[in-house]
This record gives C-alpha cells, sequence and structure tokens, in this order.
C-alpha cells in the first residue's frame, strides 16, 4: 500500500552548463540545512560519474542501485533507510544516498525507480536535496517535476557557458513551473571574465536571484579536506551559501536568534 | 573546357534521362554513353573523357572499376546507383573510383558531385575520431575545434566534425555558424541521402575552407528526434566526404556517445584537471571501454588545462592512471575563450602558443598513424 502522510521538500540543485559547483552548492546546501537541525538526505543522482561522496570522503556501502535493486525484488519489504550512509562532521549530520559504484548499473537505472524511491525518502526527510547532471535527461525531468525548488545554478565565464544557460532557462520556462520554484543562481560571480552581470541578466531575462562569490581557494580547501564550506562562516563564500539557504528556509535575517525562532517555526511545520 | 562525359547506364529509360541531364547541366558535354560497360572500356579512349558515370547496379560493373581507373588515369570514375551502401562505397573508393551518386540525379547533384570529389576524392581509409568525457567542462570542444584546424591545414585533406553533444553543442558557437541544418535533419534525411547531398547539411567554415561541421540541435528538446541508427548511417557517410570526421559527444555514457565510440576508429577520453576527481573518471570511464579486447588501440586519453604542460606531468597523470596519456594541454584559458567569443580559433590566432603546438603534435600523430596503417 502506498505511504500516506507528510511529504518533504525536494531541492534540485541542476544546471545546464557543467562544473558549475552544483556538486560543491548541493553538499553546502544539505550541511546547512542540517546545521539548522533539519532531517536531510542528499542524494547523488550524477550516476555514473557522482562526486557526492568524494567531495565528503565517504566509501559508501550501499548505493541508489542497491535500492533499486531490493525494490524491484520485493517492493513491500523495501526501507529505503537501509540504502543511506550517514555523513557526520561536528555538529552537521545529513544521510547520503551515494550514486551506484559500477558504470553499467548507473547505465541501467531507470526514472521511475529512482522516483519511487526519492519519494519513499520524502517521508523521512525534511529535505532531499538531489545533485544533477547538466542535461534534460528522462531522469533530471523526474526529479525536477518532484522539487519544491530547483537550484538553477549559472557561472559566467566565456559565451557557450552563457548560451548554454539561457537555453536551459528558456527550456525550464517551457516546463511550465511556477516561477517561484525555480531560482537563479549565480556562481563564482568575480571570476575572471570580461562579460557583464548585468548583459547577462539581460539575456536570460531575469535577475539572479542569489550570488555567490568566487572563492575557488575555499572551495578546494573544504573539498580537499571532505567538509562542507558551511561549518564555519568564516569566508565570504560559506556566508553566502548560509544566507541561500536561509532564504530558502524563510529566515531571511541569518542572524543567531532569529534562525533559531525560524527554526522551531519551521519545526512546526514539519513535525 | 566542359567535362567530356562518358555515361554507363543498362536501363534504356534511365540513359535516356540521365542524358538530357548531363546535356542540360552547364560545363558538362555528353561525350559518348553506353549501356554495356565492356563498350564503354573499350571504346571511350576516342573521346578523352574526364569523367565516367558507371551504373554499378548493374551485376559485375562494380568488378570493373579498376580496369577503367587503369585505362582511364586521366579521368574521374563516379560510381552511379539507386541508393547509396556504406559498405559498396568503401569498395568503389578502394577499387580506385573517386566518388558516388545517387541515380536520377540533378544538374546541382552532378555539379556538387564533380565539385566535391574533384578536390580530393571520396575520402579513402577516412578515420572516426570521437571524443568522449565523463563529465561535462572537459575542453574538448577547444580541443575538436583547433584539432581540426590543424589537421585540415597541415594534411590539406577534408575534415569534418559532427557535434553529437545533442543537448548542448558548442561547435556553431565555437565557429560562429548559423546552422542552416543540423544533426536533427541530417539523421531524418539520411536514408534519401548521398554523400553528396549529405554534404549541405555541414556548414562550411569561412577561416577554413577544408573544414565543415554538422551542427548540434538548436533546442534540447530535439535530442530526441536524433536516432542512434541513422545517426550511424550518417556517420559511415561522412566518411566518404572526409579524411578526418571529428565527433563530440556529450558527457557520460549514453546511447549516442557509446554508439559513437563503437563506430570510431579511435575514441579519445577527454578530461580537464582542475576538479580533483578527474583522474578517478577517467578509470572509471576506462574501465567500461575495457570490455572491447582491441581497446587499447583504440582508447586514448587526453587531459587538458595541464599545469605546467611538461612531459613530467603527463608522466604523472599517466602513473596516476595506469594507462597511457596521449596528450596533454595546457591551460590557456584566456586566449581560448576570447578566440571562442570572438569565433575564431586558438592555433589561428596564435599559432606559436604552448596549445598550439601541442594541439599541432597531436595532429601529426594522427596524420603518421594513419601513414604507417596505409603502408603494406
Amino acid at each position: 500500500m502506498e505511504e500516506q502522510g507528510r511529504r518533504g521538500n525536494v531541492i534540485t540543485v541542476f544546471s545546464t552548463a557543467s562544473a558549475v559547483g552544483k556538486t560543491l552548492v548541493a553538499i553546502n546546501m544539505a550541511a546547512e540545512l542540517a546545521r539548522l537541525g533539519y532531517r536531510v538526505c542528499l542524494v547523488d543522482l550524477d550516476l555514473q560519474f557522482g562526486d557526492v561522496c568524494n567531495y565528503l570522503h565517504l566509501v559508501p556501502e550501499r548505493t541508489i542501485a542497491d535500492a533499486q535493486q531490493a525494490a524491484a525484488s520485493n517492493a513491500e519489504a523495501f526501507d529505503a533507510m537501509q540504502f543511506l550512509d550517514v555523513y557526520k562532521c561536528d555538529e552537521i549530520s545529513f544521510s547520503v544516498m551515494a550514486a551506484p559504484l559500477r558504470i553499467d548499473e548507473a547505465y541501467n537505472m531507470s526514472a521511475s525507480a529512482v522516483q519511487h524511491i526519492l519519494q519513499r525518502l520524502q517521508f523521512r526527510f525534511d529535505f532531499v536535496v538531489a545533485d544533477t547532471t547538466s542535461a534534460f535527461s528522462e531522469m533530471n525531468l523526474m526529479i525536477m517535476d518532484m522539487s519544491t525548488i530547483i537550484t538553477f545554478l549559472g557561472i559566467v565565464d566565456f559565451i557557450p557557458t552563457i548560451k548554454n544557460m539561457k537555453i536551459g532557462c528558456d527550456t525550464i520556462r517551457s516546463l511550465g513551473y511556477e516561477n517561484g520554484k525555480i531560482r537563479l543562481v549565480l556562481n563564482r560571480s568575480n571570476s575572471k571574465t570580461k562579460i557583464d552581470l548585468e548583459d547577462v541578466e539581460n539575456i536570460l531575462g531575469e535577475p539572479f536571484y542569489h550570488v555567490l562569490p568566487n572563492d575557488f581557494g575555499a572551495a578546494w580547501d573544504a573539498t580537499m579536506a571532505g567538509v562542507p564550506l558551511v561549518r564555519n562562516a568564516d569566508t565570504a563564500l560559506a556566508r553566502d551559501l548560509r544566507a541561500l539557504v536561509a532564504r530558502y528556509t524563510n529566515l531571511e535575517v541569518a542572524d543567531e536568534s532569529s534562525q533559531n525562532n525560524g527554526m522551531s517555526w519551521f519545526k512546526r511545520i514539519f513535525n | 573546357m566542359d567535362y567530356q562525359v562518358i555515361l554507363v547506364e543498362n536501363n534504356r529509360l534511365m540513359l535516356e534521362r540521365l542524358s538530357s541531364v548531363i546535356r542540360g547541366t552547364s560545363g558538362f558535354s555528353l561525350a559518348a554513353r553506353y549501356q554495356q560497360a565492356g563498350d564503354a572500356l573499350g571504346q571511350s579512349a576516342m573521346f578523352k573523357p574526364n569523367i565516367i558515370l558507371l551504373d554499378i547496379d548493374e551485376k559485375g560493373n562494380l568488378g570493373l572499376v579498376p580496369e577503367f581507373a587503369s585505362a582511364f588515369p586521366g579521368a574521374a570514375i563516379l560510381c552511379i546507383s539507386s541508393h547509396w551502401d556504406a559498405k559498396e562505397s568503401d569498395q568503389i573508393a578502394q577499387a580506385g573510383a573517386k566518388g558516388y551518386l545517387v541515380k536520377p540525379f540533378s544538374s546541382e547533384e552532378l555539379t556538387e558531385a564533380v565539385q566535391t570529389f574533384s578536390k580530393s576524392g571520396m575520402a579513402q581509409g577516412s578515420e572516426v575520431l570521437a571524443f568522449f568525457s565523463p563529465k561535462g567542462k572537459s575542453g574538448k570542444t577547444t580541443l575538436i575545434a583547433n584539432l581540426a584546424m590543424s589537421l585540415a591545414a597541415r594534411s590539406g585533406e577534408p575534415v569534418g566534425i559532427i557535434d553529437a553533444d545533442l543537448q548542448f553543442g558548442d561547435m556553431a558557437v565555437f565557429f560562429n555558424l548559423e546552422p542552416k541544418s543540423t544533426i536533427v535533419e541530417a539523421t531524418r534525411d539520411v536514408k534519401f541521402l548521398s554523400p553528396i547531398t549529405l554534404n549541405p547539411y555541414f556548414m562550411a567554415v569561412p577561416e577554413a575552407e577544408n573544414i565543415r561541421v554538422l551542427c548540434g540541435t538548436k533546442k534540447p528538446e530535439f535530442a530526441e528526434m536524433v536516432e542512434i541508427a541513422p545517426f550511424e548511417d550518417l556517420v559511415r557517410m561522412a566518411q566518404s566526404l572526409f579524411r578526418y570526421v571529428l565527433i563530440d559527444l556529450p558527457p557520460g555514457f549514453n546511447p549516442i556517445s557509446v554508439a559513437s565510440a563503437e563506430l570510431a576508429d579511435t575514441t579519445y577520453v577527454v578530461a580537464m584537471v582542475g576538479g580533483g576527481f578527474e583522474v578517478l573518471h577517467m578509470k572509471r570511464a576506462l574501465d567500461v571501454f575495457k570490455a572491447w579486447p582491441d581497446y587499447e588501440q583504440r582508447v586514448k586519453t587526453i587531459f587538458t588545462r595541464v599545469s605546467p604542460c611538461t612531459e613530467k606531468e603527463r608522466e604523472l597523470l599517466e602513473q596516476e592512471l595506469g594507462y597511457p596519456v596521449s596528450s596533454i594541454i595546457p591551460n590557456e584559458y584566456l586566449l581560448v575563450s576570447a578566440a571562442a567569443n570572438s569565433g575564431r580559433m586558438a592555433v589561428d590566432v596564435q599559432p606559436d602558443t604552448p596549445l598550439s603546438k601541442n594541439i599541432n603534435r597531436l595532429s601529426k600523430d594522427i596524420m603518421g598513424r594513419r601513414i604507417q596503417w596505409g603502408a603494406p
């Protein structure tokens, strides 16, 4: 029988240009939500070459491929929670559903099976954060349909990237989602380029919802150390990532007291 | 002077029809026509032909191509057939025919065929090079565009680029082209096409006359319209037009990248240094290709944005990867992006940079390999 009850948010981090920092942003969103006290599961939907576990220094014992197999062989007994790893760092703790270990497993994953798994996770978590690939694949369209919010991540480096961002934006808009569902986020706003932010916003036809500063050094250090940036608010990038999550959770003012208030308010909704 | 044409066509009605097309084409004279190939072989010398149109639907005619070739060394033999066949096309190129034309043809198609094939002949031993990357942002579009420039300039032979990165292909932007037709139309129409009628689907590159580009889709949703079997036919047909066919693939393993790699003589796995996990991804990708018994010959690796771009660095990458690294391309972000923003190529803009040198070295390797293979 289908499970009934409250289903958590799904936040998808998507882009149409590659290497824009999807994984970094997805991990830090998950970490920040967890830091604020939410139950969070990060799902790596870059099935073939996912980097979530690489970034977090996790060696997963079970993956989404195992979950698909278990659900297929015995749907009644299937428990998605058994296919999660837990990431812990100081007070931050969240669950991770890892990408398949083998490429052939990844190649054979179906969008409907993944959808089924994610729906199960929605009953257990306040937030399911999904990292994706840069394509309008069946898998990505499925997760976008399921999503509460789509974080459409872009960078401004050179013309082909902007062309793909524009095409991506237009295509997403053609899917007929409500305006508030898609949030344009610009990563690395100060990277060396001669292209103007305003020009890009004109091309895209809307301003960026949020802008993250370029701090390759901080991002690199965090990746190498296997820790989320938002653990400390000591870099501008970390502070802006925190601020982005605060906007998602409607905690516009990010000082400690209002965060706590907001949290209890939010907890009421979920518990 | 007009081209002196000999027409060999067994079917009486088709003979009439094609004769009137040839007579009506400016620049072409019908010198003589025959229903039997043997007659043409024995009697055409009288007319000093420079083009022989030989019907190969007639049994036995295909086998006569070498005899025609040696009897009329000054003439281009163009085989004509009611349909285009990849295997046959290969055979006739080997036998010494210059080109292939599907009948009945129009005056435009005849003219186009002679123009196309008189430059280089039908590409013989054409090589397909597929460029695969585990993840996006590998630098492979930059690499392919510059490599094509280098191959075309150094070999003087025609180079075709197929942008099969179906959703987000950037080749049109790199070459500053406004495609009138794309891979979507080409695969849709391929069953009605021959190399000559396929050629216009590829866009000419103003800065490089030897390069033609079949651009990617204009919108991501069109990607679904490209089916695998016609795509494979398209690649085989393009081999009749280009000595080198370079295919830009979407990231990861998907039906189009798998089909292309299967078809290709060489698959280059390309990754950009910088993300931290590129060697790991390349290893995973190579593990999949290792299912081929001859993968060591067919699969090569390239790292881009390597810094410092030295032999020592290449060896380090090779050690880490546990597989030969064929080429390393240095980081010339500003040069490449400035060139790409203006629709030009770095090898063209600044031929003396390390980037250009390494790409030229790669194209030399590719050409050298061909010569070796061609030797008995």
